[in-house]
């Protein structure tokens, strides 16, 4: 398996790190990990590198997740990349918006390296 | 004759959804095991509150404190790192903790999963200090201990929608 590069986007840098170490734990092979506290700072990270996967929260200051997706798309950022998001709100409703915002996958918090491995890991061919 | 509805109490629903919250965010998220115990007190001079509000079909806030051992611990449980001080990382941590139990708390209740917002976490520290609220429409305080430490979970509902 070849390494990726992936955007962590969470206000929190502790769980960014938890995000982090959940993926290798999960046994992702990661080259780089690119760090954003907003979907403004991912937008901007998005502009001038390239990674393989997002992982992104919903709740947050200045851009939340979910409109952080839909500029993503409407800026044609990362195009084709997967995008996960790991969030604390888990309705129904929330992960169907998600998904028609353009989500591949929604991972409730808390969780398990397991959860990871089985949701994240076969959006990047791993 | 048909018998009378049986009223569901809301403070037993609630004060059940927050325990298993609690048991959930501490067991996958850091490995501890919490029990349930009938007072909290805080014999250290600083304490810190993780206030996340609460939007929607219900207005409120879930408070989640402790002294500074048991936020030091916490987040050393859920960074993997030790914490030599009540620093920016612990406020960090025990914000995203009460983040988790608030979320988990709301999707254990239908009524409330989908319709019920929460705010971004924010983070009291100080000395000898309370919360105090408005005369709520109810309050919950359930209180919690692992390795000798013991902290607090605080639900307050100002209104419901």
């Amino acid at each position: 398996m070849s390494e990726i590069s992936a955007l962590i986007v969470d206000d929190s840098s502790v769980m960014r790190k938890i995000v982090e170490r959940a993926l290798r734990q999960a046994g992702l092979a990661i080259a780089s990990v690119f760090e954003a506290a907003s979907g403004v700072e991912g937008l901007d990270i998005l502009r001038s590198q390239r990674v393989d996967l997002i992982l992104s929260d919903i709740n947050m200051p200045n851009m939340d997740g979910l409109e952080f997706l839909r500029q993503l798309r409407a800026q044609n950022l990362a195009p084709n990349i997967p995008v996960v998001m790991i969030t604390t709100e888990g309705s129904e409703d929330h992960v169907r918006e998600a998904i028609v915002a353009g989500a591949q996958g929604y991972i409730r918090k808390p969780f398990t390296a397991e959860q990871i491995k089985e949701r994240v890991l076969p959006l990047v061919g791993a | 004759m048909a018998s009378a509805a049986k009223q569901i109490d809301p403070v037993s629903v609630y004060s059940h959804a927050i325990d298993e919250a609690v048991a959930e965010v501490f067991s996958l998220m850091m490995g501890i095991a919490c029990t349930s115990v009938d007072d909290c007190p805080i014999d250290e001079p600083e304490t810190i509150s993780a206030v996340i509000g609460l939007a929607g079909a219900m207005s409120g806030t879930c408070v989640l404190r402790g002294g500074e051992r048991a936020a030091m611990r916490m987040a050393s449980a859920l960074t993997g790192m030790e914490m030599p001080s009540l620093d920016e990382t612990v406020k960090d941590a025990v914000g995203e903790i009460c983040n988790m139990i608030a979320g988990a708390w709301k999707g254990k209740l239908p009524a409330l999963a989908s319709s019920c917002m929460l705010s971004t976490p924010t983070v009291v520290t100080g000395t000898n200090y309370q919360l105090h609220t408005q005369r709520p429409e109810l309050r919950i305080d359930r209180y919690y201990r692992f390795d000798a430490i013991t902290f607090s979970v605080t639900l307050v509902c100002e209104s419901m929608h």
